[in-house]
């Protein structure tokens, strides 16, 4: 659905041609996308730009893990298998154009912009034009947050890499599009790691006791795009899926 | 009844418990009076460049979310015939359903006047509006670079800002002209050019003078003039139209 609707928006327009200031090119003008990733003058390293997700993860996040590693409770696997199977789909928050939920949204088949600013960094998604704080002010997670669907992230550098960690889930969130499900208890760590200029690894951990027995841990690779601009995403605009989308009852 | 969605909104709003969302943080580098309260008329904050500092929370007025025209007479606001014709078939509530707000659609410019906090934060090469309201953002690019010549109608349209002395200077178009001025329901054309003058007069306020340049919809540019204060001590909320949306159902339609 989402990825339908990036398809009909106009492309000619968006300052699709301002060249991204900053990014190494070989002689013929290209981006050198394997050049070192770039650090901020406190040298830690710089992660602004534009990066484009791996839509594999927001079919399923578990796609390069076996079976045995997300271990769900019994209700859970009961959940997952029927949303698995399309028996669920008119259900999945977004088919509502209710947000995707963390960490979801990193996946979107769309972009997002990273901002990083003193006390606290930006995420911008393309998708559903909505945005993450993170907070790196060194304040704590709240103790008691009101369920969100993005929840109340801090970060902090671990080396060379952001981590992020965010609580405060309303439990209604999907993990992915196969369905994983995910409860108020939910806790996700990201661990972006910008590996050189023009690549990202996530490594995402699910902490979740109310749906699974275990924590598990999945890695994203996401793209930096150059010389574009995110666009304008608008859900509720002209949203015509989930008529035709399957319901069990 | 055009009152009927703030008034659904404003229980929303209040419908949130407040205690868990780092409210009780408080705000770095605001000056305080003895007792610690934010002193809100000290001066204007400025960078090293001397230019203001706008970085900050700040909340609207909420009556020109109902009437950007509210500081105006009658007859102040130049309207073509064809545009006045359509805002009274809208007016007292008449075409409530077809604002697309109803159907949780922001657009700007009512996206600033919403009667929830927005925070400002100034990056390199753009600044940035983060609003509470519908929990979505505009750009606002300062790195010199042009309107668009042929934007693809969009709903917040596409904004390049610059200083000018004390002002910062947000011009928009692109705005496709589906979104109403105002909950009253005043209209603009896909010509819209919006000219939005920020000005920080001391701590704690800010003035959004706001320009409609509309030829096809009025007969001559006009201006209001909006106040903002600035909210110490809190963060934004998550606010998630479509989680809820109540009202769609009860608004009329022409």
């Amino acid at each position: 659905m989402a990825l339908a609707a990036l398809l009909t928006s106009a492309v000619s327009a968006q300052w699709l041609t301002n060249k991204t200031p900053n990014v190494p090119r070989t002689p013929d003008g290209k981006p050198n996308l394997t050049a070192p990733a770039p650090k901020m003058a406190d040298g830690k390293p710089d992660l602004t730009g534009i990066w484009n997700p791996n839509p594999r993860f927001l079919v399923n996040l578990a796609v390069d893990l076996k079976p045995a590693d997300v271990s769900m409770l019994p209700w859970a696997e009961a959940v997952y298998k029927e949303r698995a199977a399309g028996l669920r789909a008119h259900e999945e928050p977004d088919a509502n154009c209710l947000p995707q939920g963390v960490p979801k949204i990193d996946a979107a088949p769309v972009p997002w912009k990273i901002i990083q600013l003193p006390g606290q960094f930006v995420i911008l998604y393309e998708a559903f034009t909505q945005f993450r704080q993170i907070f790196m002010d060194g304040r704590k997670l709240p103790v008691d947050p009101n369920p969100t669907w993005l929840g109340y992230s801090i970060g902090h550098w671990d080396g060379d890499a952001l981590v992020v960690e965010s609580n405060g889930f309303n439990g209604k969130a999907w993990i992915d599009q196969s369905g994983h499900p995910s409860t108020e208890q939910l806790r996700v760590t990201e661990k972006f790691r910008r590996k050189d200029f023009g690549h990202m690894e996530i490594e995402i951990t699910i902490n979740d006791p109310g749906a699974y027995t275990k924590p598990w841990t999945a890695i994203e690779s996401p793209t930096l795009l150059v010389d574009t601009e995110l666009l304008e995403f608008v859900c509720s605009e002209n949203e015509q899926d989930i008529k035709h989308m399957v319901t069990k009852k | 009844m055009m009152f009927r969605r703030l008034i659904l909104v404003s229980v929303l709003f209040a419908a949130v418990p407040a205690g868990a969302q780092w409210f009780k943080l408080p705000t770095p580098g605001i000056p305080r009076t003895a007792d610690g309260r934010p002193n809100l008329t000290a001066p204007t904050p400025r960078g090293p460049d001397g230019k203001p500092i706008l970085s900050g929370i700040w909340q609207m007025n909420g009556k020109y979310l109902q009437d950007i025209a509210a500081d105006m007479k009658p007859g102040e606001v130049p309207y073509q015939p064809a545009t006045e014709k359509l805002f009274n078939s809208r007016r007292n509530g008449a075409g409530g359903k077809n604002d697309p707000a109803a159907r949780c659609i922001p657009g700007m410019p009512k996206l600033d006047a919403l009667p929830y906090p927005f925070k400002i934060l100034e990056a390199p090469g753009e600044v940035i509006m983060l609003f509470e309201g519908f929990t979505t953002f505009r750009q606002i690019f300062t790195d010199g670079r042009e309107l668009p010549k042929d934007p693809n109608p969009a709903w917040f349209g596409y904004s390049v800002g610059k200083w000018e002395g004390d002002d910062f200077v947000v011009n928009t178009i692109g705005i496709n002209e589906t979104t109403w001025l105002d909950n009253a329901g005043r209209p603009h054309s896909d010509a819209l050019h919006l000219i939005e003058r920020f000005r920080r007069h001391d701590f704690g306020h800010m003035d959004i003078e706001l320009t409609i340049d509309d030829p096809k919809a009025y007969t001559k540019p006009w201006t209001v003039k909006e106040d903002l204060r600035l909210i110490p001590d809190t963060e934004l909320l998550e606010y998630v139209c479509n989680e809820n949306n109540k009202d769609y159902e009860h608004l009329v339609s022409q």
